[in-house]
């Protein structure tokens, strides 16, 4: 079943709109919520009166900070950081100044959502306006009035690796830029949504809607508002895509389900698009200067990086991980020693950021992938060659960067970095001629490589239970958004235990059903939540041939597992079926353990597995390649991407359908972030971004064919299937192979260095312009 | 809250709802009837995933209103959709893993009915140009693609049509 192009079993109720999204869930006076949001980028709140919003007919409450219990703290950031982040952190509810545009104010509860926005129009709230800092460039300048008593910046640290000064001295060649990338965000398909309904005589608080890291975000729950973990259930219904942005512990995820609790009623708050763009995680937004040397073999030897990262208003529980990532794995798949970085995380009256697939790795790979042409442009050398002499090679496996990212090692645990990139460049055709240009058209090809690290920890559950009638139910820790889990993982253990994959249900995303999970990022799907399935399924195996050696009088080494059955090897006639073993495990079944006489005594436990993996905290790593030739008009700007390639090494593909479909997704939604979109901001901290229309997402005229060539080289030794996930290599690399191919196109040495690549921002590039 | 009444034919038996003159088609059908197939994904005309078919054209369900829909015919993915199973296209995006999260599915459903419905043997430009309005931001658009190629590809063997126009 592993490596099988498996079709999906969710998609017969997604594709007959009968997937159950959180807006598709009501419950029996259930009330609606609309968040009040900030107009102002900084301001002081004056005075707040809802007074008349309350005096219309339906409208329940009008929360506020003071509505929240006193003793409240602020949402911490659970992920470690550089430095303490304690001053910068946000409230749920804004109490006396909003630091940004759609900071929640106060949350009105209604019977109907429109009743609410109708309310929402009758309060009156006074702002005194604060000294607005508008992007990172102000946050450093020592005379921008201060956002907090600490001032601007979060935090500043950096790494020094190797002997960068001298590598600088004594190199053949030296090379400079500046890039920047704009903020952006996941922008899923589906907007956020909760719905909250308390059982106060029996203290059970259930919430729907939550997802991606449910476990994570109801112990933050249960700590916040002093609760038990078990009188919370947190459930992850049917979700529209995260791509990174689902899982931060968000101010809505407090105060829906509190005042759920205060109102003595369930509460639904969906969010609408407009309210999305300020409110959903922003990300990305971030500078790099960059100095790198060489020698005229090729030979790469330093880096020496100067990244500046605008992470919004407030500090969140993401805290700094995405300039983390970016400065830990800058170097990218190179052997470099001498490295230097210093990182900055500036704050600014924006929304705060936070994670978006491939998080730092997006960016640093469009900086580090345009430094590299250019030193081969200097050297006269072809782009593939220098990048094929300063791969990392097999034998220097595991590599240790030097670095760490929240506190843990940057580490490549396995890898054939030259023979995907071989292959990749083959298959490719990367040195067969371009076609030519015809008028203003110049045409491009572009090559990038990435290493980016995935399946973090640290830990991920599984438990497999086999019913009487022969059907599987998987719970696992992980969570899903749309990847396929319901299909991947039964493959996983319809491997070990040979039952039909249809006949396996999986189970995820509630902490009702599950005690412990881990949940979806960074690939951790494949690589933690599938080898969790993995050995639970050994686990079921095992007791399955224990108790069939009983039930067949044979010893265990004389069965075998097959197609469902336990069959004696020399003599496949005489076997049980999974389902009969079943049936004899059941508590209470006498045929292997039968009833005691005068005391009581163990029993079985069904015929179940369950485990609990640790995982090594620097995870594994996928190498991936991306090409593409693209046709420039520089009479127009406009740029047509005429062939794309992205290849990865995932270690082993569970299902290669789903892995080209995570590649090709990726590229696309990488092709967003190079080309179209942007979360623009004027001057005075206002998002000017509202809608699709002026949030430009790809559509289907824009993303071109994408060849996905997913290969299996290299198994991650760190675990048991040797799968290194998929779900980042497709997006990781697409503004820095697009940004070479461009400049290659061009042919001047100008580069596109800041994104998105706009066709005014191209045709500035054009010299002299036609 | 003044209310109307508006009756259409809504997956082909009659309706009749009261609704607030404000509200959309789209949540007329999510909120009244329980149809929650048509989903919302902005609510101002971009992203195409409320999209029904009113008299077989797909149409936005969040720029009409549901006053609107007096006395016309409305086909939402529940009354696309065959009482068990898959319908062609259907079948087609399955085998083709043309979605993963599933949020726009009904959506492009509805698009390539609207398309082949006039259209039986589309070309590539035609489909990308009929889904144009409706964004997926799982799949990249190329395996929805490739699965009303693959329709279309069928229909031209039994209608043994010729080449398609584009
Ligand atoms: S919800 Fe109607 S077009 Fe987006
Ligand atoms: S499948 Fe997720 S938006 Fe299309």
């Amino acid at each position: 079943m592993i490596g099988q192009r498996v079709l999906r079993v969710e998609d017969k109720r997604f594709l007959r709109g009968e997937g159950r999204y959180v807006a598709d869930i009501a419950l029996p006076f259930m009330r609606e919520a609309y968040v009040l949001r900030s107009p102002q980028p900084h301001a002081k709140i004056v005075s707040f009166d809802a007074s008349a919003a309350l005096a219309l007919e339906g409208v329940d409450a009008v929360y506020t900070a003071a509505d929240l219990p006193a003793s409240l703290t602020p949402i911490p950031c659970r992920i470690p950081t550089h430095g303490d982040m304690t001053p910068f952190l946000q409230y749920p509810l804004a109490r006396d100044v909003v630091r940004f545009v759609g900071e929640p104010i106060a949350v009105i509860v209604a019977s109907s959502r429109a009743l609410a926005e109708d309310a929402a129009e009758l309060v009156a709230i006074e702002f005194e306006p604060l000294p607005v800092v508008a992007d990172a460039a102000a946050a450093l300048d020592p005379a921008t009035p201060k956002m907090y008593p600490p001032g601007n910046i979060a935090t500043q640290w950096g790494f020094d690796l190797g002997k960068v000064d001298d590598a600088f001295a004594q190199a053949d060649i030296v090379v400079e830029k500046s890039f920047s990338i704009q903020r952006h965000s996941a922008m899923p398909l589906e907007t956020r949504g909760l719905i909250a309904s308390y059982d106060k005589a029996r203290s059970y608080l259930e919430v729907w809607g939550p997802t991606k890291v449910p476990h994570t975000n109801r112990a933050m729950l249960a700590r916040m508002l002093g609760m038990r973990d078990g009188d919370i259930r947190f459930a992850e219904p049917d979700v529209g895509g995260s791509f990174g942005a689902r899982g931060e512990f968000y101010p809505e995820d407090i105060f829906i389900p509190y005042f759920a609790m205060k109102l003595g009623k369930p509460i639904r708050w969906i969010e609408d698009r407009q309210e999305h763009f300020a409110s959903i995680n922003h990300s990305r937004e971030c500078t790099f200067d960059v100095k790198a040397s060489a020698n005229k073999d090729g030979r790469i030897t330093a880096f020496d990086v100067v990244l500046v990262a605008d992470l919004g208003a407030y500090i969140r529980t993401h805290g700094d991980v995405v300039p983390s990532h970016a400065a830990a794995s800058f170097p990218g798949p190179y052997a470099i020693r001498n490295y230097r970085v210093k990182a900055t995380a500036a704050l600014s009256n924006k929304t705060p950021s936070g994670t978006l697939r491939a998080p730092g790795m997006f960016e640093a790979n469009f900086a580090r992938e345009q430094i590299i042409d250019m030193m081969a442009e200097k050297l006269g050398m072809d782009r593939a060659e220098i990048r094929r002499r300063n791969l990392i090679k097999p034998d220097e496996m595991p590599w240790y960067v030097g670095t760490q990212s929240v506190n843990r090692p940057t580490l490549f645990d396995s890898g054939d970095f030259p023979g995907l990139f071989e292959e990749s460049v083959s298959h490719f055709g990367w040195s067969a001629p371009l076609a030519k240009g015809e008028g203003p058209v110049r045409r491009g090809r572009g090559i990038v490589a990435l290493v980016e690290p995935s399946g973090f920890g640290p830990f991920e559950s599984a438990r497999i239970e086999i019913d009487p009638a022969g059907f599987a139910t998987i719970f696992t820790g992980a969570s899903n958004q749309g990847q396929g889990h319901e299909t991947m993982l039964p493959q996983v253990a319809a491997e070990v235990l040979g039952i039909a994959h249809d006949r396996f249900r999986v189970r995820h995303g509630d902490t009702a059903m599950i005690p412990y999970g881990g949940g979806s990022y960074a690939s951790r799907t494949a690589v933690m939540g599938a080898n969790a399935v993995h050995r639970a399924a050994l686990a079921v195996k095992a007791k399955a041939l224990a108790a069939a050696a009983q039930m067949l009088q044979a010893k265990e080494e004389e069965l075998t597992l097959d197609g469902g059955r336990v069959i004696v090897t020399a003599n496949p006639s005489r076997f049980v079926t999974l389902a009969h073993i079943a049936r004899v495990l059941t508590p209470g079944n006498a045929e292997l353990v039968p009833a005691p006489k005068d005391f009581i005594k163990d029993d079985h436990d069904g015929l179940t597995g369950e485990v609990f993996l640790r995982a090594i905290p620097s995870g594994t790593a996928v190498f991936s390649v991306h090409m593409a030739d693209v046709a420039l008009d520089i009479g127009t700007g406009e740029l047509k991407i005429e062939r794309y390639c992205v290849s990865g090494d995932v270690g082993r593909a569970i299902n290669p359908m789903i892995v080209e479909g995570q590649l090709v997704g990726g590229v696309a939604q990488g092709i967003g972030g190079a080309l179209l979109e942007e979360l623009a901001y004027d001057e005075d901290g206002n998002l000017q971004t509202g809608s699709f229309a002026d949030y430009l997402l790809p559509s289907s005229h824009e993303v071109p064919r994408i060849e996905a060539l997913v290969v299996e080289k290299a198994k991650s030794l760190s675990n048991d299937l040797g799968v290194k996930g998929c779900g980042e290599i497709g997006i990781s690399g697409v503004a820095a192979v697009l940004a070479n191919a461009i400049a290659h196109a061009l042919g001047t040495g100008a580069r596109p260095t800041t994104l998105p690549l706009t066709a005014e921002r191209l045709l500035d590039l054009v010299e002299p312009r036609p | 809250m003044t209310t109307r009444d508006v009756s259409f034919t809504l997956n082909g038996r009659p309706a009749t709802l009261t609704v607030e003159p404000r509200q959309t088609l789209a949540d007329a059908v999510r909120q009244h009837l329980g149809l929650t197939g048509t989903h919302l994904g902005c609510e101002h005309g971009v992203c195409g995933a409320c999209t029904v078919l009113l008299d077989g054209d797909a149409i936005r369900g969040c720029l009409m209103l549901a006053v609107q829909a007096e006395s016309l015919s409305i086909t939402t993915i529940e009354g696309a959709s065959p009482p068990e199973g898959l319908g062609v296209i259907q079948d087609a995006m399955q085998r083709h893993h043309a979605l993963q999260c599933g949020f726009c599915s009904p959506g492009m459903v509805l698009a390539l009915e609207a398309l082949f419905a006039h259209t039986p043997c589309p070309g590539e430009d035609e489909i990308r140009e009929a889904i144009s309005g409706n964004l997926c931001r799982c799949t990249g658009y190329q395996p929805i693609v490739a699965a009303a190629l693959s329709v279309a590809e069928k229909n031209r063997a039994n209608l043994g049509a010729a080449a398609p126009s584009a």
